[in-house]
């Protein structure tokens, strides 16, 4: 409980959001789907900017790809008919293993990536698009990688009035497969290893490889050596089994009471390779 | 603060502390149909309509329901008059302990108002959030079907 709250805002512009998230004399955090702050026992919270007025609830289509409205319900990237291909298939499998039904109505893109745990669904599957962020402070903007957003806590990546807006994820063409492969205990606990694959082809060789993962690891981060290391290669079984041991190399694991660091060291290059082999599958002519 | 939202169609204003939940609010004022199970997201007890979305209520802070609609589970039909879906229920027994029913009916409700004619997998989906420790998971998508399939919401 927010013991310590004692003031709800409800901005109507971004704008005025900023400017309530920049108050030096009570310390307010943005509010978006409500989940992660409804089981915050964080004293120092005095006000909440309710984020649900700023019409930032969307997902288009842009002709390059697709612009995902940050308060937009993750239930709603789940079902959408808007988003189409490799990347909405991604897209769709990911926020699809989020939670339960319930909590994707509630769970919004946005909080989902900047209140990221481990183990988080969506945030893989955007390193594995090259997913981009569009983040206002007031007038000003800025749009910065998934990835870059993601190398510490996205909470002190941002400016104290600063607020992720939009998610810009990019459409590919033909020659592109993707994967998700989450690995948990049931069906909607939290994933212990998850893999976000996407691999796109020319004249059969590997063009380009991306390969990203959470629940195993203290934020999700992608694997860049391996996916070099695949680039320019023909794909093989006994290719796609390499990459899955250089994917789990040289990874600070985590220990939990769901799998311990030998455990999830274990299924990872297993769960890589499955995930290679499926985007294989999935590659569009 | 003042919370003025429209419960079961009906218009309330309540006076709230600004960290309270939407769960505790509605029981506080009366409805007692929405049941605290985990208090955490994870068992689906409390779960409610808000504009039309099935969420749970222990995890929505009351203050973020102003102006909002919500529907529990007494919005959705009584003992003389039991909305259909609460007739299927009854009729294939799909209610053991009881205590699941509230946000599975609603769960149920938000599916058949997107979905008049869902499949077995369709309403296993729609119900993922809502733990019966009973375990009477069949019986409530049977229930669930034969609703749809009367073509009543």
């Amino acid at each position: 409980m927010l013991k310590n709250l004692t003031h709800v805002h409800r901005p109507s512009t971004i704008e005025e959001a900023c400017a309530l998230l920049a108050a030096q004399d009570r310390k307010n955090v943005a509010l978006a789907g409500g989940t992660f702050l409804a089981e915050s026992a964080d004293l120092t919270i005095q006000g909440l900017v309710d984020l649900s007025r700023l019409e930032l609830g969307y997902i288009r289509d842009t002709g390059t790809g697709y612009a995902i409205g940050a308060m937009t319900p993750v239930q709603d990237v789940f079902k959408s008919p808007v988003l189409q291909g490799p990347s909405g298939k991604l897209l769709k499998a990911a926020t699809g293993r989020i939670g339960s039904t319930l909590l994707r109505h509630a769970i919004t893109v946005g909080g989902n990536l900047v209140c990221v745990f481990p183990w988080s669904d969506l945030p893989p599957a955007l390193l594995a698009l090259d997913a981009e962020v569009q983040i206002r402070k007031g007038i000003p903007k800025r749009t910065v990688p998934v990835q870059t957003l993601l190398e510490r806590n996205p909470r002190d990546f941002l400016d104290r009035a600063e607020l992720v807006t939009e998610i810009i994820v990019p459409a590919f063409g033909p020659g592109t497969g993707t994967s998700f492969t989450k690995f948990a205990k049931t069906a909607n606990d939290y994933g212990l290893a998850t893999v976000a694959v996407r691999l796109t082809l020319r004249q059969g060789l590997i063009r380009e490889a991306r390969l990203a993962i959470s629940g195993a690891t203290k934020r999700p981060v992608r694997r860049p050596a391996a996916e070099a290391w695949l680039e320019g290669l023909a794909p093989t079984p006994a290719l796609f089994a390499e990459a899955g041991v250089r994917a789990a190399q040289d990874l600070d694991l985590t220990q939990d009471f769901r799998a311990s660091k030998e455990y999830r060291s274990e299924i990872l290059p297993v769960l890589v390779r499955r995930g290679l082999e499926e985007a294989l599958r999935q590659v569009t002519a | 603060m003042k919370l003025t939202l429209t419960i079961n169609g009906k218009l309330r204003s309540i006076e709230i502390a600004p960290n309270v939940m939407l769960l505790d609010v509605l029981r506080a004022a009366g409805y007692k149909g929405v049941k605290k199970g985990c208090g955490e997201g994870s068992c689906g007890a409390c779960a409610v309509l808000i504009d039309g979305r099935p969420r749970n209520s222990c995890l929505t802070f009351a203050a973020q329901c102003e102006g909002s609609e919500v529907l529990t589970v007494e919005g959705l039909g009584t003992p003389e008059n039991p909305h259909p879906l609460q007739d299927a229920f009854v009729r294939h027994g799909a209610t053991q302990c009881g205590y699941c029913n509230p946000g599975s009916l609603i769960a149920a409700k938000s599916l058949l108002d997107h979905t008049p004619a869902p499949t077995w997998e369709d309403v296993k989906e729609a119900l993922d959030g809502n733990l019966c420790r009973c375990t009477g998971y069949v019986k409530r998508i049977e229930a669930v079907l034969d609703a749809a399939s009367l073509g009543k919401k």
